[in-house]
C-alpha cells in the first residue's frame, strides 16, 4: 500500500498517489478555490482489445466489434433501475466514454462529492447484463451509429484510419456496426468485463478542493473482493505490416465543402512512456511548424483559397501504433496533399528554421498552462499518460529537454516515407 | 463565492470590468462590441472581424500577427460572433499565461497593445480595407454559412428558430446570409466599421490576477476609444399572437431524423415566474433524467440524443430529437405528452430537487471557467439584472410546485420542424 506525493513546483501543482493492495491505483490533485470535483474511474480496455485470452479459459479469442463501447452503455443500468438517476439526485453529472484503448467513468460536481464517489466505485463493480437489457440497447447504439454515420468530422477521420491500417483493429469504428453488435450477448459482455475491469488494469483520479483521506477511506470500503486476480491480461499483439492499405478513400455526406483527412503513418512504434510523450511533442511541434496558421504553407494555401481556418494537423502517439492526422475543407483536396508534398520536399533542402522551433516551443509552453485550468483536461490527460505510462505532470521537463536537433531528425525519418492516405468527404 | 466584478466606465457607453482572480494560470481579456441584430447589419458585422485580424498596421499579415502571439508564450486570440436575443455581439478574446510562471513581465501590456492593433489600427489602403482580405473572407463567410448544414443537429434547431421567428429579427441567422456578401466591399465595410466602433455598447472584460489600478490605466492609456451617439439596443418582443402552428418538412440527404418542437414560452426573464420556468424546462428535458429521456429515449428507444433548450432573451423553448423518419408521428406526440405532464403537475418533490441541484451545479461551476465568468458578466449587464451568482442560486432555489406549473401553463406550440430524408 504505496503512499505518495509527487510535486511541481513551478507549476505549483501535486498528485497524491495511494496503490490498494487489490492493484488499483488512486490518484488526486487539489485544486484549491475550484468549485467543481471531477473523477474519472478507467479502464485500460478500448475498441483495440478484440483479441484477447478471457481470464480463466485456455485460448484466445475474438469478440465483436464494439463491445467495448456496448458494455459502457450497460454499466449504467442496476438491477433496482438507471444509475443516471442517482447520480440526478445528487446533483452531480455523469457520463462515460470509450475509445480505442480505454473505457471511463466519469462524474463531475459542485456539492455531494462523497456520495457520487461511492456510487462510482460502487457501479463500475457492478455488472448487470440481462438479455432484455441487452436487446434494448442495441437500437440505443444503432441510433447513435447512425448520427456519427452523418457526422461528416467523424466520417473522414474513421476513413482514413481504416485505410492507413490493414490488421491493426485502430482500423475499426470504436462502436462497431449495426451488424457487429448484433452478434454481442450477455456471455460475452462478462468475459470482457471479468478480465479487463480487473483492479489491477484501472485507474481512479480525482481532481478537485476535497478531503483526501476521507474519499480512500469510501474508495477502500467498497472495493468488491475478487477471487480471480488478473495480473496481466493476455491481449493479442498485432504486428501491423508496413505500408499504407489505401493511399485515397473517398466519400460523400451532405456537406457543403469537402471535407478532407491526410493521415500519415508512423513506423516508429513499439515503446510508450516518457521517450514515447518525447516523441510525440517533438512530432506535435513539428506538425506546428509545418502547418500551423504561423506556417509559410498555411498562408500559402490560405491565400489561394485552398484551406480556411479549420485547417489543422495533430500527432497521435500510442505503444503499438503513431499517426498524424492533417485535416481541413477544401474544394481541391487533391491539390492540397500535392502542395503540402511539395512543401515538404523544398524543406528537405531549404531545413527547418530554429526561430520557429524556438518560438513554437514558448507556444506549447504556454498552451500547457493554459490546458491546466481546467479540471477536465487534467483529469482527461492524467488518465490519457498513465495508461501511456508516463505523467501529466513530467510535460514541461519533457518539452524543455526537446531540442532543435530532435525536431530536425524527426522530420528526416517520419515524413519522408511513402505513408500517407487521403480521406476525402464530397457533398452529395 | 463572490467575485467581485470591479466595474468602470472608461467612455459613453462603455465600460470596463474586472473579475480579479489567482485561480487560473492565465489571463483572460475579452472586448464585446454589442450591436442591434438587424437584417441590415448582420452580414457586415459577421465579416467585419475576421478582415480585422488579417492584418494591422504593425502586424500587416495573419502570419505576422499569428507569429507575435506565438511569441507571446502562444497567447490565444479567438473570435466570436454570437446572438444574444435579438442583439448581435462580436467578440474580440485573448488569454495569455499569467507572467509569473514564465517571468514575462510586459506580457499584459503586450495584449492590450496587440488589441489595440488588430480594432483600432486595421491595415488600410486608399482609406479602406485591402480588396484582397475582404474578398478572401468574404469566401470564407459564404462558406460558413453554407456550412450550417453540415452539423445537422444545430441546423435543424436554427432552422426552427428561423421559421418561428421569420417576421421578427430573433429569426436573423448570426452570419447573416450569403446574398447580403455579394453587396459587400471594401470601401462599404471600411465604412460600416466606423460606424461600429464609435456606436456600439462596447463592453471589455478582464478575469485573473489582475491588478484594477494599473489595468485601467493601461486601458485608458493604450487602448483607444472613439465614441460617437451609442446605438439603442431594444429589449425583445416576447408574447406572441398565434394564428396557426406551423409545420415544416425539410428534405435533405441525411440518416436520421432531426426533429425539432418550438413553442413560445409568453412569460419575460424580468418576471420572477421565469426562474420557475427554467426549473420545469429541466425537469422536461434537461438531462438524463428528464422526462424527454425517460420516455423518448430510455422507454421506446427512439432516440440517442433528446433534450429541452431555454431562449432567455426572446422566452422560447425548444425540444430536440435525433429519430428515425417512420418515428415522427410517435415521438411528436410523446413529446408533447411530456410538456403536457409538466403543466399538469406530474412531478413530483424528487423530480423538483433533482432539477434544482442540476441548474446550481452548472452555475456554480461556470466560476471555474475564465470564460464563461467573463460570459456571466455579460449577460448580467445586457439583461440589466446585475444579480451575482449568490442571488442567482437563491432565485432557482426558491421555486416551487406551484409556480412551476403555473410558468407552463402560458407555453404555446409555435413551429414543428422536422429534417428528413429526400
Amino acid at each position: 500500500m504505496k503512499k505518495d506525493v509527487i510535486k511541481n513546483e513551478r507549476l505549483k501543482e501535486e498528485i497524491h498517489t495511494y496503490e490498494l493492495e487489490n492493484g488499483l491505483k488512486i490518484f488526486y490533485m487539489p485544486k484549491k478555490g475550484y468549485s467543481k470535483k471531477y473523477v474519472i474511474y478507467a479502464t485500460n480496455y478500448g475498441s483495440n482489445d478484440n483479441k484477447f485470452k478471457p481470464i480463466g479459459e485456455d485460448s484466445q479469442i475474438e469478440v465483436p466489434a464494439g463491445i467495448a463501447h456496448f458494455l459502457e452503455h450497460k454499466m449504467f443500468e442496476e438491477p433496482d433501475g438507471n444509475v443516471f438517476n442517482e447520480f440526478s439526485k445528487l446533483g452531480s453529472y455523469v457520463n462515460a466514454y470509450t475509445n480505442y484503448n480505454q473505457t471511463a467513468y466519469l462524474f463531475s460536481c459542485t456539492e455531494n462529492f462523497y456520495e457520487s464517489l461511492e456510487l462510482l466505485v460502487k457501479f463500475v463493480q457492478n455488472p448487470y447484463f440481462t438479455d432484455e437489457n441487452v436487446k434494448k440497447e442495441k437500437g440505443i447504439i444503432e441510433q447513435e451509429i447512425s448520427m456519427y454515420d452523418d457526422a461528416p468530422e467523424w466520417k473522414v477521420y474513421s476513413n482514413v484510419l481504416s485505410s492507413m491500417y490493414k490488421e491493426h483493429p485502430v482500423r475499426i469504428d470504436i462502436a462497431g456496426t449495426v451488424e457487429s453488435i448484433r452478434e454481442i450477448d450477455k456471455e460475452v459482455l462478462y468475459k470482457c468485463y471479468k478480465t479487463f475491469y480487473s483492479p489491477t488494469n484501472m485507474i481512479l483520479f480525482i481532481v478537485g478542493d476535497i478531503d483526501f483521506e476521507k474519499s480512500l477511506r469510501i474508495i477502500t470500503k467498497h472495493q468488491k473482493d475478487s477471487k480471480e486476480s488478473v495480473n496481466k491480461i493476455e491481449r493479442s499483439r498485432v504486428i501491423e505490416p508496413n505500408g499504407i492499405k489505401e493511399s485515397l478513400v473517398e466519400d460523400s455526406l451532405s456537406v457543403s465543402t469537402p471535407l478532407f483527412n491526410i493521415g500519415i503513418k508512423d513506423s516508429d512504434v513499439g515503446y510508450d512512456g516518457d521517450k514515447l510523450i518525447h516523441k510525440e511533442i517533438c512530432t506535435n511541434i513539428l506538425l506546428e511548424m509545418l502547418f500551423s496558421s504561423g506556417s509559410e504553407l498555411y498562408q500559402k494555401l490560405y491565400e489561394e483559397g485552398l484551406i480556411n481556418n479549420s485547417f489543422g494537423a495533430q500527432y497521435v502517439g500510442n505503444l503499438e501504433y503513431g499517426y498524424s492526422i492533417i485535416g481541413g475543407e477544401s474544394e481541391k483536396p487533391k491539390v492540397v496533399l500535392e502542395k503540402i508534398l511539395e512543401y515538404i520536399k523544398e524543406i528537405s533542402e531549404k531545413k527547418l528554421s530554429v526561430e520557429d522551433f524556438n518560438r513554437i516551443k514558448k507556444k506549447f509552453i504556454g498552451y500547457h498552462l493554459m490546458d491546466l485550468n481546467s479540471i477536465e483536461y487534467i483529469a482527461t490527460n492524467f488518465v490519457n499518460y498513465h495508461f501511456k505510462n508516463s505523467s501529466l505532470l513530467r510535460y514541461l521537463e519533457i518539452i524543455e529537454k526537446i531540442d532543435f536537433s530532435d525536431v530536425e531528425s524527426r522530420f528526416e525519418k517520419y515524413l519522408n516515407e511513402n505513408n500517407y492516405a487521403l480521406s476525402i468527404i464530397y457533398p452529395k | 463565492m463572490n467575485l467581485k466584478n470591479f466595474r468602470e466606465k472608461i467612455g459613453e457607453g462603455a465600460y470596463l470590468n474586472i473579475i480579479r482572480t489567482d485561480k487560473f494560470k492565465t489571463n483572460l481579456i475579452s472586448i464585446y462590441f454589442i450591436r442591434p441584430l438587424s437584417r441590415e447589419e448582420a452580414t457586415l458585422n459577421a465579416l467585419l472581424p475576421f478582415v480585422l485580424r488579417r492584418g494591422t498596421n504593425k502586424y500587416g499579415t495573419s502570419l505576422k500577427i499569428q507569429r507575435r502571439l506565438e511569441e507571446m508564450y502562444g497567447a490565444n486570440l479567438s473570435i466570436g460572433i454570437n446572438k444574444k436575443g435579438e442583439k448581435q455581439v462580436i467578440r474580440f478574446t485573448i488569454e495569455a499565461v499569467e507572467e509569473n510562471y514564465v517571468g514575462a513581465n510586459e506580457l499584459l501590456h503586450q495584449v492590450i497593445e496587440m488589441f489595440n492593433e488588430l480594432i483600432n489600427n486595421p491595415l488600410l489602403e486608399n482609406e479602406a480595407f485591402l480588396k484582397k482580405y475582404v474578398e478572401q473572407e468574404k469566401e470564407n463567410l459564404r462558406k460558413k454559412i453554407k456550412g450550417r448544414i453540415n452539423d445537422k443537429r444545430s441546423y435543424a434547431v436554427d432552422r426552427c428558430i428561423e421559421e418561428m421567428c421569420k417576421n421578427e429579427d430573433f429569426g436573423i441567422h448570426k452570419y447573416g446570409y450569403i446574398e447580403d456578401l455579394d453587396q459587400i466591399n471594401e470601401k462599404s465595410l471600411y465604412k460600416h466599421y466606423k460606424k461600429l466602433i464609435e456606436t456600439s455598447h462596447i463592453e471589455i472584460s478582464a478575469v485573473g490576477l489582475i491588478d484594477e489600478n494599473n489595468f485601467l490605466t493601461s486601458i485608458k492609456q493604450d487602448f483607444i476609444l472613439k465614441r460617437g451617439n451609442i446605438v439603442d439596443l431594444k429589449r425583445e418582443e416576447i408574447g406572441k399572437e398565434l394564428e396557426n402552428k406551423k409545420i415544416v418538412n425539410e428534405k435533405m440527404e441525411v440518416s436520421q431524423g432531426k426533429l425539432t418542437l418550438g413553442y413560445r414560452i409568453n412569460i419575460p426573464y424580468e418576471n420572477p415566474l421565469y426562474n420557475a420556468f427554467i426549473v420545469g424546462n429541466q425537469i422536461l428535458g434537461g438531462g438524463p433524467n428528464s422526462k424527454l429521456f425517460l420516455n423518448v429515449r430510455e422507454k421506446e428507444s427512439l432516440a440517442y440524443y433528446v433534450y429541452a433548450q431555454t431562449y432567455k432573451f426572446k422566452s422560447i423553448m425548444l425540444l430536440a430529437a435525433g429519430v428515425e423518419f417512420q418515428n415522427y408521428e410517435k415521438a411528436v406526440n410523446i413529446m408533447k405528452k411530456q410538456v403536457e405532464e409538466v403543466k399538469a403537475g406530474k412531478f413530483n418533490d424528487e423530480d423538483i430537487k433533482k432539477a434544482k441541484n442540476s441548474i446550481s451545479n452548472s452555475i456554480i461551476s461556470l466560476m471555474d471557467s475564465n470564460f464563461s465568468l467573463s460570459e456571466f458578466y455579460l449577460s448580467q449587464v445586457l439583461t440589466k439584472e446585475n444579480r451575482n451568482i449568490d442571488e442567482m442560486l437563491k432565485q432557482i432555489k426558491n421555486v416551487n410546485k406551484n409556480e412551476i406549473v403555473e410558468a407552463f401553463q402560458s407555453l404555446s406550440l409555435d413551429t414543428i420542424y422536422f429534417l428528413s430524408n429526400k
